[in-house]
């Protein structure tokens, strides 16, 4: 049996039809949404490519980034990913351990130098030289130096990874950075998220593996396609917003109605993030749907914007009550409490940004 | 077995009028293909559609003579609109919930025609077996005939 070269002989040897990698590319074009037209364009580049080496690197992380990439049980389209990329290194999900392992993960840079994409998921320890955190008795710090220097690019998925999520909240005792604040000579993409929506994960991956480059990002390095807009921008219970509906209470009336959950400390308006229209679990459902307001996990410092269950207006320092109000009048206004909400999200995001300036709390030791 | 996405609360929105926003652009979309055979497409997925509004655009574009079923990681359903030429494509994943969903504007949609590649594959296949495997290729003479005797039954 000849060796496959490209993607589409890979496919084709493991009998996977070309009508499947069109109805994949189809897939990716809507997630990514790129005119429908772009699955032809997706399926052909990605029959002709080469398949990727992946090194993925879990520093201080929970494992729920790797959880919900491989959340599914049974083999779905979304999965054909897996069979267009090469998982060269990943503690987890390797059968090898010890030695072996980091063998595995060095002859992946050698035989693929310059080529080769690191996933890193978990922030990474620098305080104390990083012994916070170590694998094979490396830090996280030398491991992600050593291993990213001659790769293509960097994919830094999960919040902890991309901003120094949770690990990095206050008093931060182990100095958690993001990967960015490490590697400064990369191409970095951030899928945050806590854990990140795993079609946008794969997705950017089917991305870069049809078209050879990055998806354009935002100011924070994070794909456009699914985080340019807010979870607010896109949420059903939006109507209620504008109309100055709001439940009060998680067993009120207006929580049972399914009005807007503001005022219980949604945090939609200022997270950017797909959950409401990828939605999770196969497109089941997403924490608003389930009745819980959004927490804003894929935001920089999501665990020390203050109490998950008060208001944003609150927090910036604005009444609740007073965006209460104004929302209601919004109802007749059109959209004054849309307007309202958005000087909001800036106040709150200027908020948090100030609080970034001022010295960090002192940790000891 | 198709599993449908379970009903949302979202189903309790109401349409949001943008089905009826959508036959306009569907409208537009068709116009060109019947000037100039330039197809097109359009992703539902990517709008904030609304399960109302799913609804009431299946209902506004209704159902045309031809519908088919590819099975092909997972089942997808693929109909013909009442309005020819304009197309309703709806993949689902093995595990039922829809992956994607356009509606195309085209003769044919493009997964629905034999793809050169997997003909090629198919050919050489086809060839393996007459070479390297007899019993298989006596298998196919039956069948064969039958095809050939019904042919000619017709005429
Ligand atoms: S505040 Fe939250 S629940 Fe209300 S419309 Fe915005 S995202 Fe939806």
């Amino acid at each position: 049996m000849t060796i496959p070269s490209t993607l589409g002989e890979v496919l084709a040897q493991q009998g996977v039809s070309r009508r499947a990698l069109l109805k994949y590319s189809a897939y990716v074009a809507s997630i990514l949404a790129l005119p429908a037209g772009a699955s032809r364009v997706i399926a052909e580049n990605l029959a002709k490519a080469r398949r990727q080496s992946v090194i993925w690197l879990s520093f201080q992380e929970c494992t729920g980034c790797t959880e919900s990439i491989t959340r599914s049980y049974s083999p779905t389209i979304e999965d054909l990913i897996f069979n267009l990329i090469s998982l060269d290194y990943h503690h987890t999900l390797m059968s090898v351990s010890g030695a072996a392992a980091e063998h595995a993960r060095e002859a992946a840079m050698r035989e693929n130098k310059g080529k080769y994409i690191v996933v890193v998921d978990g922030s990474v320890p620098v305080k104390d030289g990083g012994v916070y955190s170590t694998i094979a008795g490396q830090t996280n710090l030398a491991m992600l130096k050593a291993t990213a220097k001659d790769a293509l690019a960097i994919v830094s998925v999960g919040t902890c990874a991309a901003f120094g999520g949770i690990p990095q909240a206050r008093p931060n005792p182990t100095g958690a950075v993001a990967v960015s604040e490490i590697i400064t000579d990369k191409p970095i993409v951030n899928i945050s998220g806590c854990p990140p929506i795993p079609e946008a994960m794969t997705g950017t991956l089917a991305y870069l593996l049809s078209f050879g480059k990055l998806p354009e990002l935002d100011h924070l390095g994070r794909p456009k396609a699914f985080f340019g807009e807010t979870i607010h921008d896109r949420c059903y219970r939006r109507p209620f917003y504008d109309k100055g509906l709001f439940a009060e209470s998680f067993d009120d009336e207006g929580a049972r109605k399914g009005w807007c959950l503001y005022k219980v400390g949604c945090k939609g308006p200022i997270a950017y993030n797909a959950c409401a229209t990828l939605k999770w679990n196969g497109g089941t459902s997403f924490p608003i749907q389930s009745g819980h307001g959004c927490l804003g996990c894929s935001e920089p410092k999501f665990w020390d914007q203050g109490g998950f269950y008060t208001p944003l207006a609150a927090q910036a320092g604005v009444s609740g009550e007073l965006v209460g109000t104004a929302a209601v009048a919004g109802a007749a206004m059109g959209g004054a409490a849309a307007w309202i909400a958005r000087r909001h999200q800036r106040s709150h995001l200027a908020e948090v940004e100030a609080l970034d300036r001022s010295p960090p709390a002192k940790s000891k030791g | 077995m198709i599993r449908s996405n379970p009903i949302a609360e979202s189903d309790r929105v109401p349409p949001t009028g943008l089905a009826v926003v959508l036959v306009r652009e569907i409208a537009a979309r068709l116009a060109t293909f019947v000037a100039t055979g330039e197809a097109a497409a359009i992703d539902l997925r990517s709008l904030p559609m609304t399960d109302g509004d799913r609804r009431e655009l299946e209902t506004i574009l209704g159902q045309g003579d031809v519908s088919a079923i590819l099975t092909v990681a997972g089942t997808s359903e693929i109909w013909e609109t009442a309005i020819s030429g304009v197309w309703w494509v709806r993949h689902r994943s093995v595990d039922g919930h829809v992956a994607s969903e356009e509606i195309v504007v085209a003769h044919v949609p493009d997964i629905l025609t034999t793809q050169p590649d997997d003909a090629r594959d198919s050919l050489a296949r086809l060839r393996s077996l007459i070479e390297n495997d007899g019993a298989a290729v006596q298998s196919l003479r039956p069948l064969d005939r039958e095809f050939a005797g019904q042919t000619q039954g017709g005429q």
